[in-house]
């Protein structure tokens, strides 16, 4: 047996400059292949801004997971000898008080998880509602795709924000109705990313090989398209995560979003913009917890795009 | 070009007939009538209002009627304002929401391209380090986290400006609101500008452009910037979208009497007439500036302008 | 001292990569005298590229050189910035590998030229536009004046590769450096523009320093040729001794690696195996909300009939329909017309019946980094078809099946749990052979497969295919735009052009003597090197 032994085989193994890349003959093991995903992986651990954010993240939603029951204090328990109280040590509010003396910390932990939860939840509805659409768009191509996409057109020069301020107004301030118009505002961008992916990935020559293996359209779609379509669509949900706990908080603050007695990042920093001269930490802390949540997110995004698609660097 | 003018005139007319369309089918079937908040009206007097507002004729009609008066610039009476209507109101509001706007978008492009273009110049150093984490930042910390920050700063501890107030439009005044409403644009700018440049800095006509003996400055100022702006043009049109709505929550912040106010009123108090007329006119303005947006991004590609 | 056009001398250039320096040339020296052509030989990675840039110091900030660049005596390496860009463009101009992206695509193409004329020559106005008019003339652009003012998006890639040639002559270098200049464009365009730059050679007297991987253009192209791999100058001499005599062993398996022998024809009595009439093809190009949509007819009515064990070699340049064909004939395309297979009419099978059709006719396509898919292990690539057509199998009758197929192709069965990306292309291509072979398929479609490769990895490719078919018997339909690939596969040979067949005929006769002026100058221009 000859592999492509020939004492010039090395020409065509490095594109680019010669003498890189490994050579997969010599390596210890054989059997075992690297694949994309491990591969990627393995890059974005060498991120150090996008590791120490991936941490950061895991311990701000432990935080709102399971903070509220370590913490002595309620949601609305007021605590009488502490109004408008500064972050102290002695007293037990780290994070101080607010003006009606309910312990800070508590409350934008009980927050993060309104927020968290809305950016999980509209993120899914996005994801499901833009995946589809895109999948369904890209695959059927020709007029359906085309008259799919000029409806995505029209959606996209509507302005969003204003519809979803309208239909809060119409259905009154749901938390339901949050994450039901965040998730259908923001498919729209999921649905032309899988689109092109969708297209694009029709016409490589892989899956066209599998149609001439007569591998089934299904198998086809769960095999080759869409294991392929997977990484953009990662990137791009850890990008919309932040755009969707935004708006939420943008709602939240102007008084459209969360109401109480239920509480977000954006309804308490409102409460802290009118507080700002007496009691800074009012606007502060929840600040603070809102920007690390969507710098980290951001950053981790960026991260994966770049382990994900080396070239873009 | 003409030709491509109507093509997106023609795109522009159905996205404002949706607009209008699902405003003003989501009032009518929000639960409850507009007034329901006020108690104590007789029947007799409730007819008469429904009347009065025309709410007794077929949903057709009204839509029909709706449309009709929009097209006459007649945006209805606002519910709560009850001395105004609602076209009095977006008028007496607008100019100040343009004004903020317009220095707004002005100060992000001439600060955020700028940035952009340095840090793909000096890709890898720390001058793009420094600029590209803070753009980062700029994008993570929301206008309304940034806004009163801004306003406690400089308006209050520093006290070298107006921490909010209108002032009749003095330019003290404009400053924070302005700049509190830029940040987040100037870093997608920033950003997006970067990307661009150094992808066209690594393109083939670049390459022949250089040599051709060109000096750097020369192959960045002629043959870099214009493609480079491209993709950054045709973001101008979401950027724009953004400051709009950002100028809704920095008017609230610093007290501004323009629309974004008016807006954030009247949806906390129902007053559905003005939210729908709010809601359309934005809807027609960004509509708007995105057909001004395509058009000049088909003036600067030429491929745009001889295809279509 | 009567001192050469340019020297260089102990060359060196390093990548300073993150993993650890990378050296892509290394020691080359050469010299390049008035007027005279040289042509640096190389296959991908052999640094041929980068030395050329290097001269004009074009190289990106990563690369550190050293040695010596002498233009004219003076050392180019050593030289200021300034000065580096008074003779670019103007003493030592470029012509690049791809037409399609060289040109600035928002400035019209006389601007792009005038600008050289401004900066070298300080010419402008009337002055400058009558000079890009001349020029765009002399490079053979038709009704020069109005194309002066056009884009590049509305020029094909031939137009626009003499556009760049008209750039580069405008201040009437010393010394061309011409980088894989016709690479891009199909062999007809090719000839011509190798034309072109022959007689403005001698129009001008320049020095052309000829970067290539295509030994039949060095052939007929240059006086002296360097042949260059991994960073290194194996050996340089006058084009007829380096041929004639090649002192390295490198250069002589490239020259050896051009395609050679012919297909033993088969028998009179083997039967039919694809069989098609009239085969048509439609693209519709604008869709129209109402009415009748805009349609491209790709194939315009095309027969084929193949037998048992044949090769049916189909050339044609880009844009021929002859890869739509193909596609059409396997139905991965919807297609008018009638197409037979085994005497099974399979133009009309739907879905599940076309599936057991399916794999006794299977495709390899040209790029090896498209035609695998890059999250499936090469185990899981080639087991792909078994799972789809024997059902029955399981999973290490399956794992059998596939290491066989790897060992016929001469690859290790044990890197079966690999990814594609970890191969080389030549590995790859063989790959997506075993891929087809695993089912034991009757008929292959054979779409450019060698296109992509280095003309020895080419060489390795065409051997085991050869091989394969002579084993197992099989049909190709082999696609290419390699006139000297087809020659030395195919019993017979379609030559396509818009869509409809030109030429028709056995291989041996159609090569010796071509009928139609279309195939004739596709020969010319592909054996210009043999002819010379």
């Amino acid at each position: 047996m000859t592999t492509e032994s020939s004492p010039y085989s090395g020409a065509d193994r490095s594109p680019g400059l010669p003498a890189g890349g490994p050579n997969p003959p010599t390596q210890p093991d054989p059997a075992a292949g690297q694949s994309l995903g491990r591969e990627a992986w393995r890059r974005l651990k060498q991120n150090k801004a996008a590791m120490v954010s991936l941490w950061l993240l895991g311990a701000i939603t432990l935080a709102c997971l399971f903070g509220p029951y370590l913490l002595p204090w309620g949601l609305a328990e007021v605590d009488w000898n502490a109004f408008n109280s500064p972050p102290s040590l002695t007293d037990g509010h780290y994070l101080g008080t607010d003006a009606n003396g309910r312990d800070l910390l508590v409350r934008t932990l009980y927050g993060g998880r309104i927020s968290l939860s809305v950016a999980l939840i509209a993120t899914l509805v996005s994801l499901v509602i833009g995946v589809l659409y895109g999948a369904i768009s890209g695959y059927m191509g020709g007029r359906t795709d085309n008259l799919m996409m000029r409806f995505v057109d029209i959606m996209y020069s509507l302005p969003f924000m204003f519809l979803v301020i309208l239909m809060m107004v119409v259905f009154g301030r749901s938390i339901l109705l949050i994450y039901a118009a965040i998730g259908a505002v923001e498919w729209l961008d999921m649905a032309r990313i899988v689109r092109g992916q969708t297209l694009a990935l029709k016409r490589r020559e892989f899956v066209e090989a599998a149609h001439a293996l007569g591998v089934s359209d299904r198998k086809i779609i769960t095999r080759h398209m869409i294991p392929n379509a997977i990484g953009p669509v990662i990137v791009y949900v850890t990008l919309t995560v932040p755009k969707v706990i935004l708006l939420e908080s943008f709602l939240s603050f102007l008084g459209l979003g969360v109401q109480e007695p239920l509480t977000s990042w954006g309804v308490l920093i409102n409460a802290g913009t009118n507080m700002m001269q007496t009691a800074p930490w009012m606007l502060l802390v929840p600040s603070v917890f809102l920007a690390l949540t969507l710098f980290c997110l951001n950053f981790l995004g960026d991260g994966l795009r770049d382990a994900l698609d080396p070239k873009t660097r | 070009m003409l030709n491509y003018t109507l093509k997106r005139l023609a795109m522009a007319v159905p996205t404002l007939l949706v607009i209008i369309t699902l405003s003003f089918f989501l009032m009518r079937i929000a639960p409850g009538g507009p007034f329901d908040g006020e108690r104590a009206l007789s029947p007799a007097i409730e007819a008469n209002l429904r009347a009065a507002y025309h709410l007794d004729e077929p949903l057709v009609m009204q839509y029909l009627r709706y449309v009709g008066n929009l097209l006459q610039g007649d945006f209805g009476p606002s519910f709560k304002y009850k001395d105004f209507s609602v076209t009095e109101l977006i008028a007496q509001g607008f100019p100040v929401s343009l004004e903020l706007g317009f220095w707004a978008i002005l100060l992000a492009l001439l600060i955020g391209l700028p940035l952009g273009i340095i840090a793909a110049l000096k890709r890898n150093s720390a001058i793009d380090y420094g600029v590209m984490g803070t753009a980062l930042a700029g994008i993570a910390v929301p206008n309304f986290v940034i806004a009163p920050l801004l306003a406690l700063t400089f308006g209050v501890l520093l006290a070298w400006l107006p921490a909010g107030g209108w002032n009749g439009g003095a330019w003290q005044n404009m400053v924070l609101p302005v700049i509190a409403l830029s940040i987040q644009q100037i870093a997608y700018l920033a950003r997006m500008m970067r990307a661009s440049m150094i992808e066209v800095l690594g393109s083939h006509f670049i390459r022949t452009a250089r040599a051709k003996g060109l000096s750097e400055s020369k192959v960045i100022l002629r043959h870099a910037l214009r493609p480079a702006l491209l993709p950054v043009v045709s973001y101008l049109g979401p950027a724009i979208a953004g400051i709009v709505t950002g100028s809704v929550v920095i008017e609230q912040i610093f007290g501004l009497p323009g629309i974004g106010r008016y807006f954030v009123q009247a949806a906390l108090n129902r007053d559905y007439t003005l939210v729908m007329g709010t809601v359309v006119f934005y809807g027609g303005l960004i509509v708007l500036l995105n057909l001004v947006v395509d058009l000049i991004y088909s003036a600067l590609d030429p491929q745009i302008r001889y295809d279509d | 001292m009567a001192h050469k056009l340019l020297e260089i001398d102990d060359l060196c250039v390093d990548f300073q990569l993150p993993d650890g320096d990378v050296a892509a040339v290394s020691h080359v020296s050469l010299t390049l005298a008035k007027g005279e052509t040289l042509a640096l030989v190389g296959e991908s990675g052999s640094g041929k590229s980068v030395t050329s840039t290097a001269i004009l110091r074009l190289l990106p900030e990563l690369a550190r050189t050293r040695g010596a660049i002498r233009f004219n005596g003076e050392d180019l390496l050593g030289v200021p910035n300034r000065r580096m860009r008074e003779l670019r463009g103007n003493r030592i101009a470029t012509v690049f590998q791809e037409p399609m992206t060289s040109l600035n695509p928002l400035h019209r193409v006389g601007d792009q030229i005038k600008e050289v004329l401004r900066l070298h020559r300080g010419l402008r106005g009337q002055a400058a536009r009558t000079k890009v008019i001349d020029l765009l003339d002399q490079v053979g652009i038709p009704d020069p004046a109005r194309r002066a003012t056009s884009y590049p998006h509305e020029l094909s890639g031939g137009q626009r590769q003499r556009v760049m040639i008209a750039m580069a002559l405008a201040c009437e270098p010393d010394l061309l450096i011409a980088d894989e200049p016709t690479t891009a464009l199909d062999v007809t365009v090719q000839a011509q523009i190798l034309g072109l730059l022959r007689e403005l050679q001698q129009r001008y007297g320049m020095a052309i320093l000829f970067i290539t991987h295509d030994l039949g253009i060095v052939r007929h192209f240059a006086d002296r040729v360097c042949v260059m791999r991994r960073g290194e100058l194996l050996e340089q001499g006058p084009t007829a001794e380096v041929f004639a005599n090649p002192h390295h062993d490198y250069t002589r398996m490239l020259i050896d690696a051009e395609p050679s022998g012919s297909k033993a024809p088969v028998a009179e009595s083997s039967p039919l195996l694809l069989e098609a009439h009239d085969v048509r093809v439609l693209f519709a190009i604008k869709r129209r909300w109402f009415g009748h949509s805009d349609y491209f007819e790709a194939v315009r009515g095309i027969d084929v009939q193949l037998k048992r064990g044949q090769t049916l070699g189909i050339v044609g340049e880009s844009g021929s329909g002859k890869s739509t064909l193909g596609r059409a004939l396997l139905r991965l395309l919807e297609s008018r017309g009638e197409i037979r297979f085994d005497d099974t009419d399979i133009a009309h099978l739907e879905g599940s019946a076309m599936r057991p059709m399916r794999k006794r006719m299977q495709v390899v396509f040209q790029d090896p980094f498209g035609s695998l898919s890059p999250r499936l292990t090469v185990g899981e690539i080639i087991g792909e078809g078994l799972r789809v057509h024997h059902p029955e199998l399981n999973r290490a009758a399956r794992d059998r099946r596939v290491q066989q197929a790897l060992s016929e192709v001469s690859l290790d069965p044990g890197m079966r749990n690999r990814y594609p990306h970890e191969f080389s292309g030549g590995q790859r291509q063989r790959i997506a052979i075993a891929r087809a072979l695993v089912l034991q398929p009757e008929f292959l479609l054979l779409d450019e497969p060698t296109s992509a490769l280095d003309r020895s990895v080419q060489a390795t490719v065409i051997e085991l295919l050869r091989e394969l078919q002579r084993k197992h018997d099989l049909t190709y339909l082999f696609i290419s735009h390699d006139l000297a690939v087809v020659r030395a596969l195919a019993d017979s040979v379609l030559v396509m052009k818009e869509g409809q067949v030109i030429e028709h005929g056995d291989t041996q006769a159609l090569f010796d003597n071509p009928r139609e002026p279309y195939t004739r100058e596709l020969m010319r221009a592909a054996f210009m090197g043999e002819a010379a």
